[in-house]
C-alpha cells in the first residue's frame, strides 16, 4: 500500500511558513496514497509560480517547465504515453494569465490530465503583483490605484468551453480536497480543480479567515454535479458566499480514446520497423 | 546530347496554373526525364498573379530554370510581365479571346496584349471555349496543358496514360472528359513545335519528383518521430501535411497546437516521455519557439525543430523565399547552449539532415534544427530514388535494466544530469520503472533539483557546453569544388538551398573558361573551426546569399577568423537562377 509519506522529500521546502501550498501538497499526497499511486507512477508537470515549484518538494517524476506552459508539456507527454498518470501543478497567473490559451485548448481537448490551480488571486514568486484573478480595485505595489480589470472567472470559462470536470477546492479543507484530487485523477479527461488559498506575504484581503468565513460545500448543500446550468450559476457565485466542491462532473471522450492510432495502444509501445516503413513511402 | 526546355505557366491563383505544372512534370517523369518546377505566387487564393516554371532536361537539373522556352500566359498579366523577355524562337501559348459565343473569360488575352512580344510563334487559343466544347468549363487546365504536349512533341497516348492514373478514383466519365479536354488542346496545337525536341517514350527510373517539405516529413518517419504537433505557417506547413497520409500505415499522430508556443513545448513533453518528436515552422513561428528551445536545452530532451524560412521581419512575404535565420537560430533563446544546425542544399540531403537531426538530438540531449526556405520546402525536383530507411534507430535511452550495470546501486541514486566526461548524461524516461526522472527548467544539479549553488552553477554550464568538442566532430565538412588551376582562385560560397544554383552557375562559369568553384556548407553549426579554417584558407570567396547582412560570410569570419572577398545577396524573395549569379560573379572578378 502506498503511504502518503512515501512521497515526503527531503529536499529543502522554499515556501514561506503557513503558505496555503502546504495543505494543498498534503491533500495530493493524501489522494495519491488512498489511490494507491506510487511515486515512481505519476509524473508532475508544473509552471512557474509558487504552485510550480510543488513537485520539487515531493516525490515523482518531474517537469517542471517554463511560465505558462506546462499544459503543452503535459499534453505532449500524455499523447506520448496515454498510460503516464499526469497532475499538473500551475497557479492563477501560470494558468490563467501567461498559459490561458493553454487552459482553453486544453478543455476543448479533454486531455487527461489533473489539472491544479494554486489560485491565491496574487502573484506571490514575484512579489505580490495582481494576478487574473485579482479583485477588481485590489490594490498592490503595481496597481497602486487599484486592479483595473474585472477578474478572471476559470470556473464559468472552462464550463463554457465544455470542460468535462470542473471543482473548486480550498486549502483550508483538505478533506475535501483529497475527495476532489481523487476525484478528478479518476475523470477521463481534463479534469480542473481550481483550488483557493491563502498568500500569506502578499494577499492581505483575500486571507484564510476571509475565505474560510466565505466557503460552503456545494455538495452538503444539494447541489447535482450533473446539472450544468446550476453549475453555471453556482459559477458565477462570488462574494459573501463562496461555492467549493464538484461543480459539474460528465462523461467526455478524452483526447487519446478520439484518436485512431491511440485508441489501441500507447504511441511509444509501439514497435519500429524500418521495414514497413519504408514500404508506407 | 543535352536539351533543356524551360515552360513558364503564368495566371490568376485559382486558375489551376499548379494543376497544370503537376500534370507536366508526371508526364515528363514517366518519359524518364529531369525536372525542376519552382511555383512563385502571392498570400491570396483567388486572383493576382502566379506562375510555375517548369524546366525539363534529359539530364540531371540541380537549378530552376529562368527565361521560358515556351510561355504559356492564362491571362493577360502574364503577357504583360513577360513579352518583352521571350527569346526570338521562343513559343507562346496564348489565352486569346473567343471569337464565338462562348462563355467569356474576362482575363483572355487579345491581340493588342501581343504588342511588344520578343516572339514571333505565336499559338492563340481559347481555353474556356474549348473547355466547353470538351463539356466542362472545368477542364479548361486539361486543354492548356493539351496544347503544351502538342507542342513538346509528347505522343498523346503518354498523356492520355497519365490522366487515366491521375483520374481513375474519380471513374470513367471524369477521365473521359479530361482525355477529351486534352485533346481538344492538343489538336488545336495543329502542326506547331517548339524547336527544342525531347526523344518522349515510357521510360521507367528509380527517380522521384519530391520536394524539401515532403522529403523533412519521410525523413522524419524514417527516425521513427511519432508525433507531429505544428501551428500552420507558410512555407512550412507543407513538411506537416507532407506526413498526415501516412497517418493511416504508421503510429504517428499529428495535432495542431493553438500556437507555436504550445506546438514546441508539446514535441518537448512527448520527447520527454520517449517519444521522437517534431515540430516545422517558419521565421515568425520560430520567434515564439525560442523559449521552448531554451527548455529544451536546459532540461537537455531532444527536440528537432524544422525552419522553412522566407522574407521577414514580421509577416514579411509569406509565400516567397529567403536565407534570413541563420544567425537567429543559432542565436535563439537566452544565454548559451548548444545546439545543432542543419541546412541542407536539395529535397534528398533535406531527407538526410533530417534523419542526422534526430540521431544527433537523442544522442547528444540538445536541440537540432533544420534550415529549409520557401524554395526548397515547395520546389519539386526529380532526385535518385534515395529513401534509405535504416531497419531500426539508436535511442541513446538508460533503460530500467541498465540499472543493474550502472554505477547506481539504486535506482534513487539516478542522476538524471550526472556529470560526465562527454557532458552526456542518462538520459531515463518517466514512469517506466523505479527510477524517476526529474527535469526543470531553473539551474539544477546533478538530480534535477534546483540548485541556486555558484559552483553547480558553473558545472552544471561547463557540462552542457562540454558536448560541443563531439559535437563539432559530427558536422560534415563543407563540400569543396577546385576548378582547374591554381587554388587561389575565387569560390562561390553558400549554404542549403542556394547549392544547386551555386554549382550550376559555377558550370556555366567554368565553360566559359572562368575558373571558379564552389564551397557549400551543409552542417552548419556548431562549425568544426580547425577543420573548415584549412579548406578555406587562402581561397578568396564569394558568399552568395539569400539575405541582406550576409549572414554564413560573417559567421565564417566570426569562427574562423578568415574574412569573404566579396558577396552576392538577393533579398527580393525569388530564388537564385544560375544566370543571375554567373552576372553577379563577373561583376565582382571583373
Amino acid at each position: 500500500m502506498v503511504e502518503p509519506k512515501d512521497y515526503d522529500s527531503d529536499f529543502e521546502n522554499k515556501w514561506c511558513p503557513g503558505c496555503g501550498n502546504f495543505p494543498i501538497q498534503k491533500a495530493m499526497k493524501q489522494a495519491f496514497a488512498e489511490l494507491d499511486i506510487p511515486p515512481q507512477k505519476i509524473l508532475f508537470v508544473s509552471g512557474i509560480g509558487q504552485a510550480g515549484k510543488t513537485p520539487h518538494f515531493m516525490q515523482g517524476n518531474m517537469f517542471h517547465c517554463l511560465h505558462g506552459r506546462a499544459l503543452p508539456v503535459a499534453t505532449g507527454a500524455k499523447i506520448a504515453n496515454h498510460d503516464l498518470n499526469i497532475v499538473v501543478n500551475s497557479g492563477d497567473g501560470d494558468c490563467y494569465g501567461e498559459g490561458g490559451n493553454h487552459f482553453l485548448a486544453a478543455i476543448r481537448r479533454n486531455i487527461d490530465i489533473t489539472l491544479l490551480v494554486h489560485n491565491n488571486q496574487v502573484y506571490g514568486l514575484t512579489k505580490g503583483q495582481a494576478s487574473p484573478t485579482s479583485a477588481l480595485g485590489m490594490v498592490t505595489k503595481i496597481q497602486k490605484h487599484g486592479v483595473t480589470s474585472s477578474p478572471f472567472n476559470p470556473l464559468a470559462t472552462a464550463l463554457g468551453s465544455g470542460a468535462g470536470f470542473v471543482a473548486r477546492g480550498f486549502s483550508g479543507d483538505t478533506d475535501q480536497l483529497v475527495k476532489l484530487i481523487k476525484a478528478a485523477m479518476n475523470y477521463k479527461g481534463l479534469a480542473l480543480v481550481d483550488i483557493l488559498q491563502p498568500c500569506l506575504s502578499f494577499n492581505k484581503i483575500n486571507t484564510h479567515q476571509w475565505y474560510k468565513d466565505r466557503v460552503y460545500d456545494i455538495k452538503a448543500a444539494g447541489h447535482d454535479s450533473s446539472d450544468l446550468a446550476k453549475a453555471i450559476v453556482l459559477s458565477l457565485e462570488w462574494g459573501d458566499k463562496i461555492p467549493t466542491g464538484l461543480f459539474y462532473e460528465k462523461e467526455s471522450a478524452s483526447f487519446h480514446s478520439r484518436v485512431g492510432v491511440l485508441q489501441e495502444q500507447t504511441l511509444i509501445s509501439y514497435q519500429f520497423d524500418g521495414e514497413k516503413t519504408a514500404a508506407a513511402f | 546530347m543535352r536539351t533543356d526546355i524551360t515552360v513558364k505557366i503564368g495566371g490568376e491563383a485559382g486558375q489551376g496554373i499548379q494543376t497544370i505544372g503537376t500534370l507536366l512534370a508526371e508526364v515528363c517523369h514517366s518519359a524518364g526525364f529531369f525536372t525542376f518546377s519552382i511555383d512563385d505566387f502571392e498570400s491570396r487564393i483567388r486572383g493576382g498573379h502566379s506562375f510555375n516554371l517548369l524546366r525539363i532536361s534529359n539530364e540531371p537539373l540541380v537549378a530552376p530554370g529562368h527565361i521560358p522556352d515556351i510561355l504559356v500566359a492564362i491571362d493577360q498579366r502574364t503577357m504583360s510581365l513577360n513579352k518583352a523577355n521571350l527569346l526570338s524562337d521562343s513559343l507562346v501559348i496564348l489565352n486569346a479571346e473567343s471569337e464565338s459565343g462562348a462563355e467569356i473569360d474576362e482575363n483572355s488575352c487579345s491581340d493588342a496584349d501581343l504588342e511588344g512580344c520578343t516572339s514571333n510563334n505565336i499559338l492563340k487559343i481559347s481555353l474556356n471555349r474549348l473547355a466547353k466544347e470538351a463539356g466542362g468549363l472545368i477542364t479548361a487546365n486539361t486543354v492548356a496543358a493539351g496544347s503544351i504536349f502538342a507542342v513538346l512533341g509528347t505522343p498523346f497516348e503518354m498523356l492520355e496514360g497519365l490522366l487515366i492514373k491521375k483520374f481513375k478514383a474519380k471513374g470513367e466519365k471524369i477521365i473521359n472528359l479530361n482525355i477529351t479536354a486534352a485533346k481538344m488542346g492538343y489538336e488545336a496545337a495543329g502542326n506547331l513545335r517548339y524547336n527544342k525536341q525531347l526523344d518522349w517514350k515510357p521510360t521507367k527510373t528509380d527517380r522521384i519528383v519530391i520536394g524539401g517539405a515532403k522529403a523533412a516529413g519521410l525523413g522524419a518517419l524514417a527516425s521513427d518521430c511519432r508525433f507531429f504537433p505544428f501551428y500552420p505557417m507558410s512555407p512550412a506547413t507543407g513538411v506537416i501535411a507532407s506526413v498526415v497520409p501516412y497517418s493511416g500505415k504508421l503510429p504517428i499522430v499529428v495535432e495542431q497546437a493553438e500556437d507555436e508556443i504550445a506546438a514546441v513545448n508539446m514535441a518537448i513533453g512527448a520527447s520527454f516521455a520517449g517519444v521522437r518528436s517534431m515540430t516545422s515552422t517558419s521565421g515568425g513561428g520560430f520567434c515564439l519557439m525560442t523559449e521552448g528551445l531554451g527548455i529544451a536545452a536546459m532540461t537537455e530532451t531532444p527536440l528537432v525543430i524544422v525552419d522553412s524560412q522566407r522574407p521577414g521581419p514580421a509577416t514579411g512575404l509569406p509565400t516567397r523565399t529567403a536565407q534570413p535565420d541563420l544567425l537567429f537560430v543559432i542565436n535563439a533563446s537566452q544565454d548559451d547552449f548548444p545546439r545543432f544546425v542543419l541546412a541542407p542544399g536539395n529535397p534528398a540531403e533535406t531527407f538526410e539532415s533530417v534523419k542526422k537531426a534526430f540521431y544527433l538530438s537523442e544522442k547528444y540531449q540538445v536541440p537540432a534544427i533544420v534550415m529549409l526556405d520557401q524554395f526548397l520546402a515547395t520546389s519539386q525536383v526529380t532526385q535518385q530514388n534515395f529513401f534509405k530507411v535504416d531497419k531500426d534507430v539508436e535511442r541513446f535511452i538508460f533503460n530500467q535494466e541498465d540499472l543493474k550495470t550502472s554505477q547506481y546501486s539504486t535506482a534513487l541514486d539516478y542522476k538524471r544530469y550526472e556529470i560526465t566526461d562527454s557532458g552526456i548524461s542518462p538520459r531515463a524516461l518517466p514512469c517506466m520503472g523505479d527510477i524517476m526522472v526529474r527535469a526543470t527548467g531553473n539551474e539544477h544539479n546533478e538530480k534535477g533539483q534546483i540548485s541556486e549553488d555558484a559552483t553547480n552553477k558553473i558545472n552544471m554550464t561547463n557540462k552542457r557546453n562540454s558536448k560541443l568538442e563531439a559535437m563539432k566532430k559530427e558536422m560534415d565538412l563543407p563540400e569543396i569544388s577546385y576548378p582547374k588551376g591554381a587554388d587561389k582562385q575565387f569560390f562561390l560560397t553558400g549554404w542549403g538551398s542556394s547549392k544547386g544554383p551555386i554549382v550550376e552557375a559555377c558550370q556555366i562559369l567554368q565553360e566559359k573558361g572562368i575558373n571558379v568553384g564552389y564551397i557549400i556548407f551543409k552542417d552548419i553549426w556548431p562549425m568544426n573551426s580547425d577543420a573548415v579554417k584549412p579548406l578555406i584558407e587562402n581561397k578568396k570567396f564569394i558568399m552568395v546569399e539569400q539575405n541582406s547582412n550576409c549572414q554564413m560570410g560573417k559567421l565564417i569570419t566570426q569562427e574562423t577568423g578568415i574574412s569573404y572577398y566579396s558577396s552576392i545577396l538577393k533579398i527580393d524573395g525569388r530564388p537564385f537562377y544560375p544566370q543571375y549569379i554567373v552576372d553577379k560573379t563577373l561583376d565582382i572578378i571583373g
